[in-house]
């Protein structure tokens, strides 16, 4: 059976040491968060998710949701976990306090969410799904909707959906079907068919409120032409209760590869009652707020499982033994040792150990960014804030989903043939990684948005809150001799990521064809060049702190920056002949 | 006034030579004065062109005093009729009734009174014993016919009617109509001074009401207004339909409608309506819309009534202004939308495909462009002999883009006559003739045109005029790149062309000039150009390009692209032949300092220079401080001293001064007194072409020069003024970062005046500011803005 075990000890020292904790103790809403207020809410998030929404995981898995009649069932013992979820407060925990929210700042919650992407992928999925729905009713919704809704939603009493994907329609959303009529009142009927929808029916809570992308009766052609609305399961009655059944019913779940506990609904809308949130045919964009803050979360994901599969191969290699260290025997005692004196074993962890703890840093200087995006009194600074984010968030979403699949077979790896076995559970952890990779916008569409949207966006403007800040760093640390063996090789993939950016801009100008061809290589290439880059500074803190370091926290640090330095960063010259070999042998070929 | 006086008049910025705000006059046909009869905005305007064309000009006008305001509103309009203050001196003003003798010793008389026959007749007959013997009258009028005009006159052979648009200065077409016993040679005369004095150029018309471009614009707008009623279209859809699609401005119809006067409409259709038959195309769809009728009651004509039009914009209380559009099926006003209609998406690739769409926005291109081509079509040879002028006249007249037959030729001219039939519409007869065929067709490399007997025939250009489109289409370019190219344009002279997109300098550019000069070297020509076409001589160096290496951090390659810049403009300077700059419209930034490495500059009247660097927050980096310096430095009339070239060159750069027409560029020694201007485009390209060659025979290029300047108290003085200008709260934080660089380099430095400084010395420091400047964010946000909006951010 596996086991996890929250990783505390990193995630404070990104909190603490890595990102700048004085920079969002001076963000409003965040001057009390020292670590005497946040170490207690990580430990206690820490107990949750090893406690009650671990041990429900593998059991999940092998039960499954079930329909029948329309009524979904979650895997035994989901009601009782989100019962003690929803009764802990953790539902409000990132949450507007003008509607009872706890008001804490991403950098927090981000790591709340990380464990329980490793405790319980399947179970996260629902209050998931739930907090994008509240970001944009609280962001574009009318004063009036966000009074009825959002309190449910942040209480956890109610719970909400994302609904985009028709059968016709996914990453083209220009092609949806489902129609709203105005209504006398004010209100719109919707109808339509909506496939692949998370959370779309389940007996979690008491109602369950779907975002719904629809098309009002004068819309323009495309996704100009799409609008959002709020379709509630029951409608509310004057107290704040569910009502009447409205006209949305679950037709069938979907037979999945993995989450086999998170219901995946097809929801057919008959004549339901539902309100514009936004303005009319700006549904898109009004969706694109969610859905910037669930990409970012589904690299999460990816995260997550990364580390849960991490912990459980290292644990296995340590008391596996199989043939002798090559270096030696290490027990020479015991008839074997140990497999995690094997180098190759040794490589397996490091690769998966230097992935994970570059995107925890990674991931934690982004969410700090999106505090200063939403927080911060200097509007300037906001929006310098948002730029960053909206760079980062498919190399975060893309990046990350694919190192946690890469992770998770590497760790069913470690195992051997044990892990293709059920009951150690490695092979859930791959399943469950492989749709992060796919949905919330496949990877191969993240990197288009990159080199398509955020590249070119402003002439450059979001690239420079990455470029600047790095190639000022790593100017301020060239004569730093002991910090050399980092910067160098950074500065050197900084060279390749400036080369691959220019190119990729000069050849995309003229033939998007080019862009597209060398956008998923391009994407890895940034991905490894910001890991280089958090990987610095995390070995330049480590180096100042190698005198006063009993538990060898920084020692372990250290060599884990040598080994992503010298075995993981070289794959950025791959990723840059790939860039630069253009789209002509994609296009030669005649399938 | 005596010459003393003049100088004073002018005021500091006046040229200090007599007659060097004079353009270069070649063949005028004799005429060297001429007078204007009427100080309306026509009449005011043609009078200004002639002061531009720096020939004296006489204006009267009925109401005492009329003449000497409308001048002196002319000095405060915008855009200014005149392209120097100093020219208004050319202006002398006068009543018609006491001072008609002032036009006795005038060679061409225009007239550009009311519209009324009698008054008209009135005035003809006034001038009839003032006028010189052998003078030429002619009338702007616009809706009456020359027959009516010179019915039993016995100067008819001295009368023409010379159709001119609004503005005078700005627009380029001029309508001639001359009658059965016009002299030729007073046509000849007119047009040759009309052509290359005012810079017209002339389309002969025949005499039939709103000749060309009044009779098929004024069609087309009914057309376009009934039509969007029609069919159901906003007028913002409408607008939409009508702008690019189809290459007329984005003003549209109902903009067009907001910006000409709303109340114009009923006067044309009614002058219409009584001069053509009832029979005519035009006269058979005029119809009375009653919501047009409630606009021009309620005094709502569109811009010029300062009570909106179709369009109005309403300030909100936070200084924003919001558009308002009113709805034609409602009458009601409310907030103007972006149009989104797919036939425009399709529309923007194809006309063809425009017009095939099946959603309203194609239905009304289809049925407007059905009316209006196929009633094009009809007019020739009523209101001109040729298609060609047809064309001209539209594209000069409504700045359409390309004229009826052009867009026939677009649409394919059988689709045209197909959609016709189909409809049970009558085919014009030359569309029947032009069968499967297109009107135009190149031969040999000569562009030609289909004549009424369906033969082709070559587009004449009037005697003297080189374009290289034309050069362009009968030959292959010596050298070219994806951004420029190199073309022989005859005689051992060669003409360097830009491409890009609003012709933006980049590295691609540099290195075709590079590429060029290497040839020049070697002989393979003798003398260079630099010229083209396009609507801007250059917008200046690529921002976007800029920008986006300066957010990648490229440092070191946005170095080397000043760098090479600086370089190649040197080796330009310094190239073994001659080199002649013909630039029109804006010559910005990067396009301005190529320029100032010319030999010589042949400008058209309307070219816009400046430096504009400071306006994105940097400084001229490609040797344009260095270059100015010099000039001012070299020109004799400069005070001595160190400090007066520098204060000069620091007070253009630092305030992005763009000059408004080529003679005010000479007021700020962007052209030399040596320099050359040339007001009608068409003939810019032979004009530096002839220039060229001139200075072929004997050429040295020339020297490095050696400069002296002031160091750091000169730095100090500059730097005092703009402490006085943050004082009246003139400059933002920024400006102050931008000067500060600017008057380093113009100061030379850690230099003095004690010592010589080298222009490469100044291109180090140009350099070095102009990267110290791209580090700041500042700037950053400046050139962000600028190409997002188009328009400089004060930060």
């Amino acid at each position: 059976m596996p086991s996890y075990k929250a990783p505390l000890r990193d995630m404070r020292f990104l909190l603490n040491e890595f990102t700048d904790p004085a920079r969002l103790r001076s963000l409003p809403g965040c001057e009390e968060l020292g670590p005497d207020l946040v170490d207690p809410i990580l430990d206690e998030a820490a107990t949750l998710c090893e406690e009650v929404l671990f041990p429900i995981n593998r059991s999940g898995d092998e039960e499954g949701c079930t329909i029948e009649n329309g009524v979904v069932r979650t895997p035994q013992g989901f009601r009782e976990a989100w019962a003690q979820f929803r009764d802990g407060g953790w539902p409000s925990l990132a949450c507007d306090p003008d509607y009872g929210g706890q008001g804490l700042p991403k950098s927090i919650a981000l790591l709340f969410e990380e464990m329980i992407c490793s405790a319980n992928l399947s179970f996260g999925m629902y209050p998931g799904l739930s907090h994008g729905a509240y970001a944009a009713l609280l962001k574009h919704g009318a004063q009036v909707l966000r009074d009825t809704y959002l309190p449910k939603l942040v209480s956890g009493e109610w719970m909400g959906t994302m609904c985009l994907t028709e059968p016709q329609c996914g990453t083209d959303l220009g092609l949806i079907g489902t129609r709203a009529i105005p209504a006398d009142d004010g209100s719109h009927r919707i109808t339509g068919s909506k496939i692949f929808i998370s959370a779309g029916e389940h007996d979690l809570s008491e109602n369950i409120l779907h975002l719904v992308l629809a098309k009002l009766p004068d819309a323009p052609p495309g996704t100009r032409g799409i609008s959002l609305f709020l379709v509630p399961k029951f409608l509310p009655t004057p107290d704040g209760k569910p009502g009447a059944r409205n006209g949305v019913l679950c037709t069938a779940i979907e037979h999945k590869m993995g989450i086999k506990a998170s219901a995946t609904c097809a929801l057919s809308f008959e004549e339901a009652k539902g309100w514009l949130v936004g303005r009319p045919h700006k549904g898109l964009s009004a969706m694109f707020t969610m859905m910037n803050e669930a990409r970012l979360s589904v690299g999460v994901q990816g995260l997550g499982l990364a580390e849960v599969s991490y912990q459980n191969a290292l644990a296995y290699a340590r008391d596996r033994v199989q043939g002798r260290a090559l270096n030696g025997a290490a027990a020479p005692d015991q008839p074997a040792d140990p497999i995690i004196h094997h180098p190759d074993v040794r490589r397996m962890l490091l690769s998966m150990r230097a992935e994970i703890e570059g995107c925890r840093a990674l991931a934690m200087w982004v969410a700090q960014e999106q505090d200063v995006a939403t927080r911060h009194a200097d509007p300037a600074t906001r929006d310098a804030a948002e730029d960053f984010v909206a760079l980062m968030t498919p190399i975060i979403k893309a990046y990350f989903t694919d190192m946690g699949w890469d992770a998770t077979a590497t760790g069913m790896q470690v195992f051997g043939g044990h892990g293709y076995i059920r009951e150690h559970g490695m092979e859930q952890y791959v399943r469950d990684a492989r749709i992060a990779q796919l949905y919330e916008g496949t990877n191969g569409i993240q990197a288009l948005d990159l080199v398509g949207r955020k590249m070119g966006a402003h002439a450059g403007r979001y690239l420079r809150r990455f470029f600047h800040p790095v190639l000022a760093y790593v100017e301020a640390k060239s004569e730093d001799e002991r910090l050399g063996e980092f910067v160098l090789p950074l500065s050197k993939a900084f060279g390749r990521l400036q080369q691959a950016t220019a190119e990729l801009a000069r050849r995309g100008l003229s033939d998007p064809y080019e862009a597209g061809a060398g956008a998923t290589d391009y994407l890895k290439l940034f991905g490894l060049t910001a890991l280089a880059f958090v990987w610095t500074r995390m070995a330049e803190i480590a180096l100042a702190k190698e005198g006063e370091d009993p538990t060898g926290f920084y020692r372990a640090k250290l060599a884990t920056a040598r080994f992503f330095m010298a075995r993981i960063l070289p794959r950025s010259g791959a990723h840059l002949a790939a860039v630069m070999a253009g789209g002509a042998t994609l296009r030669e070929i005649e399938f | 006034m005596s010459a003393s006086d003049r100088q004073r008049a002018e005021g500091p910025q006046a040229p200090s030579t007599g007659g060097v705000n004079r353009p270069r006059q070649t063949d005028e046909g004799g005429i060297k004065k001429i007078g204007v009869v009427g100080a309306g905005v026509m009449g005011a305007g043609i009078a200004a062109q002639v002061a531009n064309a720096g020939l004296p000009v006489v204006l009267l006008d009925v109401i005492p005093g009329g003449a000497a305001k409308a001048v002196e509103k002319m000095l405060r309009a915008d855009p200014a009729p005149f392209m120097h203050r100093s020219n208004a001196r050319r202006v002398t003003t006068g009543d018609l009734a006491t001072d008609l003798a002032l036009l006795g010793d005038c060679d061409w008389i225009v007239e550009a009174i009311t519209e009324k026959l009698d008054a008209k007749r009135d005035l003809y007959a006034k001038l009839a014993p003032v006028r010189k013997p052998g003078s030429i009258l002619s009338s702007n009028t616009s809706t009456i016919p020359l027959v009516a005009l010179t019915e039993g006159a016995d100067w008819a052979a001295d009368f023409l009617i010379t159709h001119f648009f609004n503005p005078p200065r700005y627009m380029r077409l001029l309508e001639v109509v001359a009658g059965p016993r016009t002299r030729a040679d007073a046509v000849a005369a007119v047009s040759a001074i009309a052509d290359q004095a005012l810079g017209k150029t002339v389309i002969p018309c025949k005499d039939r009401p709103g000749f060309i471009a009044n009779r098929i614009g004024g069609q087309w707008m009914q057309a376009a207004i009934n039509h969007a009623f029609d069919f159901g279209l906003s007028i913002e859809e409408a607008d939409a339909v009508m702008g690019a699609p189809i290459g007329v401005p984005k003003t549209g119809v109902f903009g067009l409608l907001d910006l000409v006067g709303i109340d114009l409409m009923p006067h044309i259709a009614a002058s219409m309506k009584a001069s053509l038959p009832p029979e005519d195309a035009y006269v058979q769809g005029l119809r009375e819309q009653p919501l047009i009728a409630r606009l021009i009651a309620e005094g709502r004509i569109g811009r010029k009534g300062g009570k909106g039009g179709f369009y109005t914009r309403v300030k909100a209380s936070d200084g924003s202004s919001i558009k308002y559009g009113i709805d034609l099926k409602t009458g009601q006003d409310r907030v103007s939308e972006k149009p989104l209609l797919e036939s425009l998406e399709a529309g923007r690739r194809d006309l063809a495909a425009l017009v095939a769409h099946p959603d309203r926005g194609g239905r009304y291109a289809r049925a407007v462009l059905l009316d209006t081509l196929s009633y094009a079509a009809a007019l020739v040879p009523e209101v001109a002999d040729d298609i060609a002028s047809v064309d001209a006249a539209m594209r000069l007249g409504y700045n359409w883009k390309w004229g009826p037959f052009e867009l026939i030729d677009r649409l394919g001219p059988a689709r045209l006559a197909g959609l016709l039939r189909a409809e049970g519409r009558a085919v014009p007869p030359l569309l029947e003739r032009v069968g499967e065929t297109r009107f135009y067709r190149e031969e040999g490399g000569a562009l030609q045109a289909m004549a009424t007997d369906g033969s082709y025939r070559p587009v004449a250009r009037p005697e003297g005029v080189l374009l290289l489109s034309d050069v362009k289409r009968r030959s292959k370019p010596l050298t070219k790149n994806g951004a420029a190219s190199l073309w022989d344009i005859g005689d051992g002279v060669a003409c360097l062309e830009f491409h890009t997109k609003m012709n933006a300098l980049d590295p691609e550019v540099l290195a075709l000039i590079g590429k060029a000069i290497a040839m020049g070297k070697k002989g393979e020509f003798r003398a260079l150009v630099i010229h083209n076409e396009g609507e801007n001589f250059s917008v200046g160096a690529n921002l976007g390009l800029a920008l986006f290496a300066a957010n990648i951090a490229a440092w070191g390659e946005i170095e080397s692209m000043v760098e090479s810049g600086q370089k190649t403009y040197r080796a330009l300077r310094e190239a073994p032949f001659p080199v002649v700059g013909a630039p029109a419209g804006m010559a910005l930034g990067g396009g301005c300092e190529i320029l100032l490495h010319c030999d010589a500059i042949e400008a058209h009247a309307e070219t816009y220079m400046g430096l504009v660097e400071a306006g994105v927050g940097v400084i001229p980096g490609w040797g344009g401080c260095a270059a100015m310096l010099r000039r001012w430095a070299e020109n004799p009339k400069t005070p001595k001293g160190p400090m007066p070239p520098v204060a000069k060159a620091f007070e253009m750069i630092s305030t992005a001064y763009v000059a408004k027409s080529a003679f005010e560029a000479r007021d700020w020694m962007l052209l030399r007194p040596a320099d050359g201007i040339t007001m009608n485009r068409d003939r810019l390209l032979a004009a530096a072409k002839a220039r060229a060659l001139s200075m072929v025979e004997g050429y040295e290029p020339p020297k490095p020069a050696a400069l002296r300047l002031p160091g750091a108290s000169g730095r100090a003085a500059l730097m005092m003024a703009v402490d006085s200008a943050v004082a009246l709260g003139r400059t933002t934080p920024h400006d102050v970062v931008v000067c500060g660089h600017l008057a380093t380099t113009l100061t030379g430095g850690e230099r003095d005046h004690t010592e010589e400084t080298s222009e490469d010395q100044v291109r180090t420091l140009e350099r070095q500011s102009f990267m110290a400047l791209l580090h700041t964010e500042a700037t950053l946000a400046r050139v962000e803005h600028m190409l997002d909006t188009g328009r400089a951010l004060r930060n």
